[in-house]
């Protein structure tokens, strides 16, 4: 495994149950994500897809194997760590979108800033800048129940890009969206994966697949399949401030 | 009509049987209010219940008759009396001193009345420990012996000589402890408090030390109503006084009690309905879903409102019945031991008044906890209702705006405690009542609860008695806050497992979102806090007779802490093993 690479796992297991009623959703998984790669990973719903994801995001602990992420194992750390971690290097978009249905789309931007600690004038600046960025500058003093499926996808994903992670994982980000809100979506991650984001994202969608680095199958819990395609996982955006900057 | 009403009462039960936590705090909540009322209103029979049967029973005089002469002029001033027309009966005269008995170290004024063992057609006393006086022995009235410390057998002195305490007796003849009129020279208009005791006739005068004797008469009259015209008179160097005047004073024992009761039931009232009402606004939620199914099979809005409200008159029915039982057999504990009377509440069934007044008062905090939350339940959308969505959070703007500036804690305690402006009023009401009662049990505990009888200070049975009301009714009132509080956290905790999910999801720590949840159930307890402790000085000021102390301030501070850190510390521990949860299952069972 390289040592440079921003996510590993290794042997990555989460059980569930007991005895006859034991559940293998994740099954001794090996993964390693470069700074910079967009990686896809697809499969049959219940394949533990989801659940793979919230052991990498610290959402979840792991029944065995090991996570590090930015150099720093993930699933031994305490909750506290695990918190500060999240807030600092992880961002979140999910398929549900979780906004807060009484904030503002740009008070839900900014609220990871804050909980982060950052000044609110800052705060609320980048939130409207990641607001302007996603196309929703018109739209930042409205409440979610105020904007649709699409929209709200884009004011999770900027909540996600909020404090400036390392890393972005998505969970079927496109799973409760129309077409034309599903393109939004796609056009956001394909800006994200050209600015040199890494990209976690677990999907059904082939399209989004198609703009990955890198796809991964899963079944069963496990890996079927991992392709990579051309100029996968170059890393060479990640940090430099240049293409990232339109994202930083 | 008949399968309408079967479907009510089928659904009610299943109802009933499958929320049984829920249905057991609301009994719970609204049988404290009935017990305490049933309670003020047993205590209110006993203002006049136990001093009519003392009466029957030891044959109670219509008036009693003191001359202000003493010896034989007091003799000759009685005797006119017995014989004179319109008195049926009388008894007496016996002989009284007014001497200082000593028990215990202590040595206290004390009315003697001396009597022997031979029949007396008026106030024959009922001796309720011990035997009735004999030569050497002294007969204590129940509640002086009480505050006294003395039991049967003990010695007491009375002006220094010892006479064993052979036994307690009732009488209606004269007021009970401290009220038993003791005068600092025989014929003095001046009285002072004291006890009564009973010694042998014979021996009265060695223990007078030859001081002159003061006698008092009891009359019965043929016409009743002159002995309630009047209460205390002078005429012609006697001193008259009613049967009227006796059972008002002993009726004092307990008045203030009685106020405390009452008054304690309302503040129950009030903490009740605050309860109730948290636990049906948790169940509308689930109950929405229910809605929806009712109204898609074809129930109109009057059948969803029948079959929500049937539930709850019928738990405020059983709460009701809860709430009498308890109050009615509790009641004796204040009456009894030692009133000083005979008889007590409880033993008989609690009248008709008493029964309606504590039902109405269950089916009014039933009805005015859940009419609002039947009504919206059957006016609700029923598509809606079906999708079970629940009624989306407040969006209080300045909250959001103020709470930006603070540390990440604070800053999800401000806005949980804003998306919910509904539960942040009723624990903001079940503080304030709590400590309103706190408040006004510490001005009692200020209060000096003694009586100086001479040289030294006894308990005042009346503000003992008024304490144990306030106790009780504290015990009550802080039972029924921690019930409404854990059921006001629980819920607000189930509430907001997905915004405190979302928070953690982005970074927020487990300690600061339980010390944010703390915050947001804190905070609306700061002013029920603020105005509780006025509010119990005030009502505590207004119930009491003038020349009341205040409690130190010291205190106010430790009663405001103690509510506040307890209501933090009764949120932190569930929002703490909520917190242990997984934010992935959260987020998972609770998708916007």
């Amino acid at each position: 495994m390289s040592e440079s690479a921003l996510l590993r796992a290794r042997g990555v297991t989460r059980w569930y149950g007991r005895g006859s009623a034991l559940v293998r959703a994740v099954d001794e998984v090996d993964l390693e994500v470069p700074a910079g790669q967009t990686v896809a990973v697809m499969g049959p719903s219940g394949c533990g897809k989801s659940t793979l994801l919230h052991l990498l995001g610290g959402l979840q602990r792991p029944t065995d194997g090991e996570i590090w992420l930015a150099g720093h194992r993930i699933d031994t750390m305490s909750e506290r760590a695990l918190a500060r971690m999240r807030r600092q290097h992880i961002g979140f978009v999910f398929q549900s979108f979780h906004l807060m249905d009484e904030l503002t789309a740009v008070e839900n931007v900014e609220l990871a800033a804050l909980l982060a600690g950052q000044s609110p004038r800052r705060a609320r600046r980048r939130a409207l800048d990641l607001l302007d960025r996603v196309g929703l500058a018109d739209r930042a003093t409205h409440l979610p129940s105020a904007l649709s499926g699409g929209q709200r996808q884009r004011v999770a994903i900027a909540r996600a890009l909020s404090n400036e992670p390392l890393i972005v994982l998505a969970d079927e980000p496109t799973g409760n969206l129309d077409s034309a809100a599903t393109l939004e979506v796609l056009r956001l991650f394909e800006e994200l994966r050209t600015a040199g984001q890494t990209l976690v994202v677990v999907t059904h969608d082939a399209r989004i697949a198609a703009i990955a680095d890198r796809m991964i199958s899963m079944r069963d819990g496990a890996f079927a399949d991992d392709s990579r395609f051309a100029g996968a996982g170059n890393g060479s955006a990640a940090g430099t401030g240049t293409i990232y900057g339109g994202w930083r | 009509m008949a399968g309408r009403l079967l479907l009510v009462c089928r659904l009610l039960l299943r109802d009933v049987r499958r929320r049984r936590t829920e249905t057991v705090l609301l009994v719970i909540a609204i049988s404290a209010a009935t017990g305490t009322l049933t309670l003020g209103l047993a205590l209110n029979d006993a203002l006049a219940g136990p001093y009519e049967r003392t009466r029957a029973v030891t044959a109670g005089p219509d008036v009693v008759a003191t001359p202000t002469a003493t010896g034989q002029q007091a003799l000759a001033a009685l005797a006119p009396l017995a014989t004179a027309p319109g008195i049926t009966a009388h008894s007496g005269p016996y002989p009284m001193a007014y001497l200082m008995l000593t028990a215990r170290g202590r040595t206290v004024q004390a009315v003697v009345q001396g009597r022997d063992d031979s029949p007396a057609a008026l106030d024959r006393p009922a001796v309720t420990a011990g035997t009735w006086v004999r030569p050497g022995g002294v007969v204590v009235e129940p509640t002086f012996a009480n505050a006294l410390g003395v039991r049967t057998g003990d010695t007491v002195e009375i002006n220094g000589h010892p006479l064993r305490v052979v036994g307690t007796a009732v009488t209606a003849a004269r007021a009970v402890y401290p009220s038993a009129d003791w005068r600092i020279d025989s014929g003095s208009p001046l009285v002072q408090l004291a006890g009564l005791v009973w010694v042998d006739s014979s021996e009265i005068s060695l223990l007078a030390d030859g001081r002159p004797l003061s006698y008092t008469l009891n009359l019965r009259l043929a016409d009743p109503h002159a002995s309630t015209s009047f209460r205390h008179r002078s005429t012609a160097g006697i001193e008259y006084t009613s049967w009227v005047q006796i059972a008002e004073t002993d009726g004092r024992l307990v008045r203030q009690a009685h106020k405390a009761l009452l008054i304690g039931s309302w503040l129950l009232t009030i903490l009740a309905v605050a309860g109730v009402a948290g636990i049906v606004a948790g169940r509308a939620v689930e109950q929405r879903r229910r809605v929806g199914l009712l109204k898609a099979v074809g129930s109109g809005p009057a059948m969803v409102a029948a079959v929500h409200l049937a539930e709850y008159l019928v738990i405020g029915l059983a709460a009701a019945g809860t709430g009498l039982a308890v109050g009615w057999f509790a009641a004796p504990a204040l009456t009894n031991p030692g009133a000083g009377l005979l008889g007590s509440t409880g033993v008989q069934p609690p009248p008709l008044r008493t029964v309606v007044t504590v039902t109405t008062l269950a089916l009014a905090i039933a009805a005015a906890a859940t009419l609002g939350p039947v009504v919206r339940a059957a006016t609700t959308d029923t598509v809606h209702a079906l999708n079970d969505a629940a009624t989306p959070p407040r969006r209080r703007r300045w909250r959001v705006r103020l709470s930006r500036r603070m540390p990440a804690a604070l800053l999800i305690g401000v806005r949980v405690n804003a998306r919910r402006p509904r539960r942040a009023r009723l624990v903001m009401l079940n503080t304030l009542i709590t400590t309103t009662a706190l408040a006004a049990l510490l001005m009692g505990l200020a209060q000096d609860r003694t009586v100086k009888l001479g040289e030294s200070e006894l308990a005042n049975p009346r503000d003992t008695r008024t304490l144990q009301a306030m106790l009780l009714v504290i015990v009550v009132v802080c039972v029924l806050a921690l019930v409404n509080a854990v059921v006001t956290t629980w819920s607000a905790i189930l509430d907001n497992r997905h915004p405190l999910a979302v928070a953690r999801a982005l970074g927020a720590t487990p300690a600061q979102v339980t010390v944010g949840m703390a915050v947001a159930q804190t905070l609306p307890a700061v002013p029920g806090v603020a105005l509780g402790i006025p509010a119990g000085i005030v009502l505590y000021v207004l119930a009491s007779n003038p020349g009341i102390r205040y409690a130190p301030n010291a205190w106010w501070f430790a009663v405001a802490l103690a509510v506040l850190l307890t209501i933090a510390a009764l949120t932190a521990i569930p929002a703490m093993l909520a917190a242990r949860r997984p934010v992935a299952d959260t987020l998972r069972s609770t998708p916007t």
